[in-house]
């Protein structure tokens, strides 16, 4: 027995040395290996670990959630979801398995993935936090509202455009749409052929759905441009505001071959740049244009922000430009057009907001902005944006006098932007009707109001217009603009105390 | 008799209060796992601890009337590999979880079964030739047609009627019974040779003829199924008992030379088993294939490291069979290098507790089973874990009362009761020995030389 028990403890030490030997190299693994496995290109857990951290929500200004990390039943754990679809996918951006990371998720990426400490568990379900490092992300709050942007979608009607909406005060986005525009939820979605076919769509779009009409594209400015001219003239020439143009159907234009502009629908016009402004006379401005010069025109539009990027938190903004100086030397034909917003004049939706924000803001370009403030997930405030100023566009005169411009144009019988005019509210406005060179004409309205204290500035652009008297920037854009205008100043007057 | 009487209901307290202790380290896992993987308290975790809490309670009862001096461990170690299997596989697949319940749930009635059927391990040792044949036809059932079914290149399932189940687990139960029934009768006899062949003196063949014959069988059987894992078992199981019961050395050299021929001539034959080898030798030459499985157990357990990434919080569902053969990889991801250290331990534990038994164990047929059950289960782990850290090819059996499986789950459950009996025997036959304290505490001395009894008792008292 004494001998047996012997044997026995023996076996039971060899079964020991079996369980030494799987631990020793259990922990050989982890000492020598673990490492170079976490790494190795053929391990998926790096990219599962990615889609397995839940990103923050992004919301909207009056609350309305954009974006948010939903758990999965799938290998992935967290499903990105984008309830408002379409209408803020320019703006959301995505965050895609295949196609990486676009919008406010690419830009904002470190915000919505950072958790910022300290955590006190309100709930059970935050209780996990305490036992692991799972992340609970700050969430972000935009400046665009909800309703301003299923407004814009509303008035565009399916017509390819953009509205963009801007607090001139601070610089905060209201509303950015443009039509087409995309849903980001296939694209995160975790079914790759989703992905790709969503992907092979919007690329075999014509309309570019993935670069925004509004900040992505440009467009010929048309009319809306004489705002820049008019600046340069008070800036540069200011005695060129009074001179009195007379009435004319038609400019020739110089160093060309006896080439004639002439005004839309072969209308006659003239008067002081007030007159002019108001009835958007492209003879008269054409030839304040050349008067004030290619230089002060060139200088005046770089105040203005055109020929820089736009500072818009968002990634893959494009650039207004306007030609240089240098190119309209011996050229007074270039630079008569240029006045008007043609030749190679090419707008950002997004510049003309913000230069309409320039004037109702004193001359002061404030940095546009989408971030309003970050919130913990607690709803603890983590950081809140601090409007700052881009540029200095002009003088607060010189602002004072384009509004007058403006609101000329929506208010005197004979201008051009009457269906703008909102009963009660001062608009200061002014229309574009650009040719693109093609059939079709782009039709453009800018905007601000209320006029002693404005508080939202607009761009909105119709694009693929008939060359008809009915379909002008102020009878096609103004409209959208006045709703816009009408819908956030009754929202604000509401929530106003 | 005061001893005994004071005895009694201590072991079974502390086997309680150790049971509660692995309900609330379970409940804790569980709780935790779906905080990991939902965010959320799990929505059954009432009729979850009251489940578990009442199949322990049942098992711990019908061992206060059916075995009360049986050993207080072993229970409560098996409930909390089992607690923390069914964690992990709850966290893995919804459909398991509840079947896995429901196998849990047979397993206790087994164990009550079994202690009820067999109120001396002696009754065990009285049947030894029904248990053998029984064993025999079991490991045959999978080869019968119709009801047999190839899954994963081994023919190891048997389909009776809505029933699934591989024979071969209780099987290995079965035929430790009749090994060590058959060596308790024969060991002298084995132990010297009674016969010259020249110099040598040679066994009788004819009383190792039923060992022989059931060994050959087994594993003539187990090649024809594939099932190399459990072949392996197998044969450590009969080698090593020979070994304990006779002390021959020679029989454990013989053992290995006959098992690296049977694997080598394997090898030849079986194409399952040689794509198993090359994903052993190197796993990477065949990531898309064979190599596959082993290499995204290594992903899981490195990416767990030392404390893993939390429970619920891995991604183990990328591993193949991450509820059974590789549930020790999907465990290392989630609780670490620590936690799987703490699985290893328990079954070290369980194995300390039934070694234990058979140290104790007055007789020799008891002594035999004991150490047989004792070591089949750290062999298994062995085979299983050394599979996964590539110490050995990958075989495909389950981890003991962790994996997911009814058979496994019911058959171990049926080794543990069979444990106990033992156990309980034990303290009997000491105390029909006579009265002798001191001999009681050179007993207990003795067996405390095994890990962490110390502790144990302890916690008894």
């Amino acid at each position: 027995m004494r001998a047996t028990n012997q044997r026995v403890r023996l076996a039971g030490l060899g079964a020991c040395l079996l369980m030494i030997i799987v631990f020793a190299q259990l922990n050989y693994l982890q000492i020598f290996h673990a490492n170079a496995l976490d790494n190795n290109p053929l391990n998926t857990r790096n990219i599962l670990e990615q889609y397995a951290q839940p990103r923050g929500a992004i919301i909207s200004a009056d609350g309305v959630t954009l974006a948010q990390s939903v758990l999965s039943k799938d290998q992935y754990k967290y499903q990105r979801q984008y309830p408002e679809g379409a209408l803020f996918g320019q703006i959301t951006g995505y965050f895609s398995f295949t196609y990486g990371t676009d919008g406010l998720e690419d830009e904002y990426n470190s915000v919505l993935t950072k958790t910022s400490a300290p955590v006190l568990p309100t709930d059970l379900k935050q209780i996990r936090n305490f036992f692991t490092n799972q992340p609970a992300p700050d969430n972000m709050n935009v400046t665009a509202l909800t309703s301003l942007q299923q407004l814009a979608a509303r008035e565009l009607a399916g017509r390819d455009g953009a509205v963009v909406a801007i607090d001139p005060k601070t610089g905060a986005v209201l509303a950015m749409y443009s039509n087409p525009s995309y849903d980001p939820s296939p694209l995160a979605s975790h079914d790759q052929t989703v992905e790709q076919e969503a992907w092979k769509a919007l690329d075999a779009n014509p309309g570019r759905p993935l670069l925004a009409a509004a900040y992505r594209q440009r467009f010929f400015p048309g009319s809306t441009f004489k705002v820049i001219t008019a600046a340069a003239v008070y800036d540069h020439q200011p005695a060129l505001a009074s001179r009195y143009f007379p009435y004319s159907t038609g400019l020739v234009l110089p160093d060309t071959a006896g080439q004639v502009m002439h005004n839309f629908a072969g209308e006659a016009c003239g008067g002081t740049m007030t007159q002019l402004f108001t009835v958007s006379c492209d003879t008269g401005f054409a030839q304040l244009g050349l008067d004030v010069g290619g230089t002060n025109l060139a200088a005046e539009a770089k105040q203005w922000g055109w020929g820089t990027t736009t500072p818009l938190d968002l990634p893959g903004v494009a650039q207004s430009s306007f030609p240089p100086a240098s190119t309209f030397t011996r050229n007074g034909g270039a630079l008569a057009k240029s006045a008007i917003g043609q030749e190679s004049v090419q707008a950002v939706p997004l510049t003309l907001a913000l230069d309409a924000a320039g004037v109702a803001n004193r001359g002061v370009i404030m940095t546009p902005h989408l971030l309003e403030s970050v919130t913990g997930s607690q709803g603890q405030t983590v950081m809140t944006y601090t409007p700052k100023p881009w540029l200095t566009a002009t003088s607060p005169a010189t602002a004072s006098k384009l509004t007058q411009l403006m609101v000329s144009v929506v208010n005197s019988p004979d201008g051009t932007g009457v269906e703008a005019r909102i009963p009660g509210i001062e608009v200061a406005g002014k229309t574009g009707t650009a040719q693109t060179g093609g059939p079709d004409i782009e039709t453009w309205f800018i905007a601000f109001a209320p006029v002693a204290h404005p508080a939202i500035a607009v761009a909105v652009l119709v694009e693929n217009q008939p060359p008809a008297d009915e379909y002008q920037g102020g009878t096609v854009a103004a409209p959208i603009a006045k709703a816009m205008i009408e819908s956030y100043l009754e929202m604000k007057g509401k929530s106003a105390p | 008799m005061n001893t005994q009487r004071w005895q009694r209901p201590a072991r079974r307290r502390a086997e309680f209060g150790m049971t509660l202790m692995v309900l609330l380290l379970t409940g804790c896992l569980y709780v935790l796992s779906n905080l990991g993987r939902a965010g959320a308290l799990p929505a059954d975790i009432v009729p979850f601890l009251v489940l578990v809490f009442a199949l322990m309670l049942v098992a711990h009862l019908s061992l206060r009337h059916l075995a009360p001096q049986a050993d207080p461990v072993l229970l409560p170690l098996a409930a909390l590999l089992n607690g923390t299997g069914y964690v992990f596989i709850a966290r893995l697949d919804n459909t398991e979880a509840s079947a896995q319940a429901t196998w849990t749930a047979i397993g206790v009635v087994a164990f009550v079964t079994t202690l009820a059927l067999f109120p001396r391990a002696a009754n065990l040792e009285r049947y030894r030739y029904s248990i053998a044949l029984a064993g025999i036809i079991l490991l045959l059932l999978p080869l019968a047609p119709h009801i047999g079914e190839d899954i994963n290149g081994a023919r190891l399932w048997v389909h009776l009627g809505p029933l699934n189940f591989q024979p071969e687990e209780f099987a290995k139960i079965a035929l430790a019974v009749f090994f060590s029934s058959v060596l308790a009768e024969r060991a002298d006899l084995l132990a010297t040779g009674t016969r010259r062949i020249g110099r040598w003196l040679v066994l009788e063949p004819r009383y190792l003829a039923p060992l022989i014959a059931a060994w050959a069988l087994s594993l003539l059987v187990l090649l024809a199924e594939n099932d190399l894992g459990s072949s392996f078992l197998f044969f450590t199981l009969f080698v090593g008992l020979l070994w304990v019961a006779t002390g021959r050395w020679a029989y454990l050299v013989l053992g290995t030379g006959l098992f690296t021929v049977g694997a080598v001539f394997a090898l030849d034959v079986i194409h399952h088993a040689q794509t198993r080898v090359q994903a052993w030798l190197d796993p990477w030459a065949h990531f898309a294939t064979s190599g596959y499985q082993i290499i995204e157990g290594w992903f899981a357990l490195a990416a767990g490291g030392l404390w893993g990434v939390g429970p619920g919080q891995g991604n183990p569902q990328v591993i193949p069979e991450s509820s059974t053969d590789f549930i020790f990889a999907s465990i290392g991801e989630e609780i670490g290098l620590v936690g799987v250290t703490a699985l290893l331990i328990a079954y070290l534990l369980m194995m300390g507790s039934g070694l234990r038994v058979a140290v104790r164990s007055q007789r020799s047929f008891s002594k035999l089973l004991a150490t047989g059950l004792s070591l089949l289960l750290v062999v298994q782990v062995f085979v299983v874990v050394g599979g996964i850290t590539r110490l050995i090819p990958i075989t495909g059996i389950t981890l003991p009362f962790v994996s997911y499986g009814g058979s496994s789950l019911v058959s171990n459950y049926m080794l543990l009761a069979i444990l106990l009996r033992i156990s309980d025997d034990n303290a009997n036959e000491q105390a029909l020995a006579g009265s002798r304290p001191a001999g009681l505490t050179a007993a207990a001395g003795e067996a405390d030389r095994f890990a962490a009894t110390a502790v144990i008792e302890v916690v008894g008292q």
